[in-house]
C-alpha cells in the first residue's frame, strides 16, 4: 500500500487571487493527499514549512506575474536548504507558456497552465512521487 | 389617474420630441428611422407597474428617459502596468485612441498596502497594475490628464486603501490648483473586496473595515460633489466563483447596510444614494445577463422608494459599470476571447450599462499588451459606432422572454437579499461560514463541471484541436520598475519633512482609535506631508488590530 502523499500549497507573495489554489486543494485532497494550505507566504516562510512538515511536494500558485521573480526565490532558498532533491516542486496559475519552461529550467519539476482536468492534476501530482 | 395609452407613456418620457426618431446610417443598411423607444400600443397596468418608461420608475428599461442617445455608456478600459510613467502613458494612449474615461488599477503591493520597499514587496513591484507610494507618484500617474475632463476611476478596492490612496489623489489634485469640486471619477471602496475576495496576508476587522468604508463615504459626500463615493463591487465576487444572484445580492446588501450606518451617522439616504454605483460582471448567459441588469435597476429602486423611503428620483437609480467575465477567457485558442468578451459586451449594453470595460483576449495569459487593449477599446466603438444598437433605449424589452427572465432574476435576489437580511445583515455574514462555504462549494463544483464536460467551452473541452498553436505576443513585465521605485522612496524619505510625517501619523493613530471619528482629514494630512501607503496603513492597522477572516477550506 501507497503512503499518503503530503503536500503544502501556497500562494505565492502578495497574490489576491486564491479561487484556484483553494480549487487544486479541494481536488487533491478529496483525491486522498494530506493537504496543508498555507495561504499567502514569501520563499523562506515556504521552505521554512515545507521542512518542519516533511512534505513530498510543494505546490505554488500565482496570478498576477510574480511567477518568475518569486519562484524563482523559492527555489534558491531550497537549493541553500539542502531540500530541492528531497521534495517535488510545482508550479500553477496564470502565466505565458513561454515562462512555463523558464520555470522549468529554474528547476521546478511541473508547471500547470489553466487548461488541465482534474484527473490529469492528480495523476500528475500522484506520479511525481 | 393611471396613464393607460401609448401617448401617455411616451409623454412620460422627458424628451426632445424633434429626436424622437433617428434614422442609423450603416452599412447596407435601409434608412428605416428608428423610434427612441418601442411600447405596447395599448399598455396595460402590469406593463406600467413592471416595465414603465425609460427615465421613471421602476426604471426597467434603463435610468434615463433617452439612455445612449443622451450620453453613450463610458468606454472605460483599465489601465495598470509597471511604473507610474508606464501606466501613465498606457492611459494617455487610450484616451487618444478616444476612450471616454480612464479607470487605473495598481499593482499588487499598492493593493495590499506594502510600500515597493517593503520586502514584502520584493520581486512583485509594478505587477498587474502601477505602484504607487505617495503623492508624488500620483502626480506621475496623472500627468498631462485634463483631471477637470476626464471621468476617472481609481480602482482602489479595499475600504482601507482608499482611505490612503484617495486623499494622495486629492492632494495631487489640490496642489496642481484644481477644486475637488470639478473632479469627476468613483473610488471602489469596497468592503467585500477587502474581506471577502481576497488573499493577503493582514486583514482588519469586517467591522473596522466597514467603518472605514463608511469614512470614506462620508468624507467624499461632504468634500466632493461629483464624486462616486462606494463601488458596490459584484465582479470581483462573480469571478471569484458566485453565480449572478449572490453577486447582485451581495452588492445589494452592502448597499442597504452602508445607507443604514450613513443615515445613523445624520446624513440622509436621499444625499447618500446618488453618488453610490455598482460595479458587475457580464457572463456568458447571454440573456440572463441582461435580465440581470434589468432587474438589479428595477429591485434597487424598489428597496429606495419602499425600503429607505428616498424622495430624490437620483437616490432611487442603479448606476454601474460593467466589465467582461475574465474568469470565461481560455488559454487554449486565445483568439476565441476576442469573440467570448464581444458578446458579454452586447448583453452589458442591451441590458443598460453606463459604463464598459471589454477584456483583453490575452489576459487568459498575462495583464494586456497595447494593442489588445486598443483591441478591446475598438470593440466598444464598433458597438457604439456601427451596429446601431445605442439608438433605440432597451431594444429587448417587452421580449416575453427576456421579461420573465427579468421577474425571476429579481425574485430570487430579493430572496437571498431578505436570507442575508433576517440573518442580521451583511457585514455580519462576513464572521461566519455560511457564506465562504457557499461560495468555495459552487467554484468547485463549477470547476468539476468545466472538467467532465457539462460545461462546454469551445477549443477546451469540446471541438478541441490538437494542433500546437502559435504563441502570442504577451505583456512581460519589467522588473527595472522596482530598482527605479525603491530609489524614488529612499529620495521622498531623505528630502521630506520628517516631523511633519511623524506629527500627522500619530495623529491619525489617535483618529483610528476613536470610533466616531472620521479618520480621512487625518489620513490627508498624512498624504499632505507625503507619508507613504506603507507608513500609513501600518498605522492603522496597530490601531485597529488584525483579525482572522473564515476559511473556504
Amino acid at each position: 500500500m501507497s503512503r499518503t502523499i503530503k503536500i503544502l500549497l501556497v500562494k505565492l507573495g502578495l497574490d489576491v487571487h486564491n479561487r484556484g489554489i483553494i480549487t487544486v486543494a479541494k481536488i487533491l485532497s478529496n483525491a486522498g493527499l494530506e493537504v496543508i494550505y498555507l495561504g499567502n507566504a514569501f520563499p523562506k516562510e515556504i521552505i521554512n514549512v515545507a521542512i518542519q512538515e516533511d512534505v513530498d511536494i510543494v505546490g505554488l500558485s500565482s496570478l498576477a506575474g510574480a511567477h518568475i521573480t518569486l519562484g524563482r526565490e523559492v527555489i534558491r532558498e531550497a537549493i541553500k536548504n539542502q531540500v530541492k532533491d528531497k521534495m517535488k516542486f510545482v508550479i500553477g496559475g496564470v502565466f505565458p507558456p513561454t515562462d512555463a519552461k523558464t520555470l522549468i529550467n529554474y528547476g521546478f519539476d511541473k508547471v500547470f497552465l489553466t487548461d488541465i482536468t482534474s484527473s490529469e492534476l492528480v495523476n500528475n501530482i500522484k506520479q511525481l512521487i | 389617474m393611471e396613464k393607460t395609452t401609448k401617448q401617455s407613456v411616451l409623454d412620460g418620457i422627458a424628451n426632445d420630441l424633434s429626436h424622437q426618431y433617428k434614422t442609423p446610417k450603416t452599412i447596407l443598411g435601409s434608412d428605416t428611422p428608428r423610434d427612441l423607444i418601442y411600447t405596447p400600443a395599448n399598455p396595460d397596468s402590469d406593463y406600467l407597474r413592471l416595465i414603465g418608461s425609460p427615465g421613471e420608475p421602476p426604471y426597467t428599461r434603463g435610468i434615463y428617459p433617452n439612455m445612449y442617445r443622451g450620453k453613450n455608456f463610458t468606454t472605460r478600459q483599465l489601465s495598470g502596468l509597471g511604473s507610474p510613467e508606464q501606466t501613465n502613458e498606457r492611459m494617455r494612449y487610450l484616451l487618444d485612441k478616444g476612450a471616454t474615461g480612464v479607470s487605473v488599477l495598481f499593482d499588487l503591493p499598492t493593493i495590499q498596502m506594502y510600500d515597493s520597499d517593503d520586502p514584502y514587496s520584493q520581486g512583485q513591484v509594478g505587477m498587474s497594475g502601477a505602484c504607487v507610494d505617495s503623492v508624488e507618484d500620483m502626480k506621475v500617474l496623472f500627468k498631462n490628464i485634463p483631471l477637470d475632463e476626464t471621468s476617472i476611476s481609481i480602482v482602489t478596492h479595499y475600504p482601507t486603501n482608499t482611505a490612503i490612496l484617495f486623499p494622495m489623489f486629492l492632494v495631487m489634485a489640490e496642489e496642481q490648483g484644481i477644486p475637488w469640486s470639478k473632479l469627476t471619477g468613483s473610488v471602489q471602496n469596497d468592503v467585500t473586496m477587502e474581506e471577502l475576495v481576497r488573499s493577503g496576508l493582514e486583514y482588519i476587522s469586517p467591522k473596522d473595515c466597514f467603518r472605514l468604508q463608511c469614512d470614506n463615504i462620508s468624507f467624499i459626500n461632504d468634500n466632493l460633489s461629483r464624486w462616486n463615493s462606494i463601488t458596490l463591487n459584484g465582479y470581483n465576487l462573480r469571478d471569484f466563483g458566485t453565480d449572478i444572484i449572490t453577486e447582485s445580492t451581495i452588492a445589494i446588501c452592502n448597499g442597504i447596510e452602508t445607507l443604514t450606518e450613513m443615515i445613523r451617522r445624520g446624513y440622509t439616504v436621499d444625499e447618500i444614494a446618488p453618488r453610490m454605483s455598482f460595479f458587475f460582471s457580464i457572463a456568458n448567459d447571454f440573456f440572463e445577463e441582461v435580465a440581470r441588469l434589468r432587474a438589479v435597476r428595477r429591485l434597487w429602486y424598489r428597496i429606495m422608494k419602499h425600503c429607505f423611503k428616498a424622495t430624490n428620483p437620483k437616490a432611487m437609480l442603479m448606476r454601474c459599470h460593467t466589465q467582461t467575465s475574465g474568469i470565461t477567457l481560455t488559454q487554449k485558442e486565445p483568439f476565441n476571447n476576442i469573440v467570448r468578451s464581444s458578446y458579454q459586451a452586447l448583453a452589458a449594453v442591451l441590458g443598460g450599462t453606463s459604463s464598459l470595460h471589454i477584456d483583453s483576449f490575452d489576459e487568459a495569459y498575462s495583464i494586456p499588451t497595447e494593442e489588445a487593449s486598443l483591441l478591446s477599446l475598438r470593440t466598444q466603438q464598433i458597438l457604439q459606432t456601427e451596429t446601431a444598437i445605442t439608438d433605440v433605449v432597451d431594444p429587448i424589452g417587452g421580449s416575453y422572454y427576456v421579461e420573465e427572465l427579468t421577474d425571476q432574476i429579481e425574485m430570487k435576489i430579493l430572496t437571498e437579499v431578505d436570507d442575508i437580511e433576517k440573518a442580521g445583515g451583511y457585514i455580519k455574514s462576513l464572521y461566519t461560514n455560511k457564506l465562504y462555504d457557499k461560495i468555495s462549494t459552487y467554484f468547485t463544483q463549477q470547476q468539476i463541471d468545466i472538467y467532465n464536460g457539462k460545461i462546454k467551452i469551445v477549443g477546451k473541452n469540446i471541438y478541441t484541436s490538437d494542433e500546437e498553436p502559435e504563441p502570442i505576443d504577451v505583456f512581460k513585465y519589467d522588473e527595472n520598475v522596482e530598482r527605479e521605485q525603491c530609489k524614488k522612496l529612499e529620495k521622498l524619505r531623505q528630502t521630506r519633512n520628517n516631523d511633519d510625517v511623524e506629527i500627522s501619523l500619530e495623529a491619525l493613530a489617535h483618529a483610528c482609535k476613536k470610533p466616531n471619528r472620521n479618520i480621512l482629514p487625518y489620513s490627508l494630512e498624512c498624504a499632505k506631508a507625503r507619508c507613504t501607503e506603507g507608513e500609513i496603513y501600518k498605522v492603522i492597522k496597530q490601531a485597529m488590530g488584525l483579525w482572522k477572516p473564515p476559511s473556504f477550506l
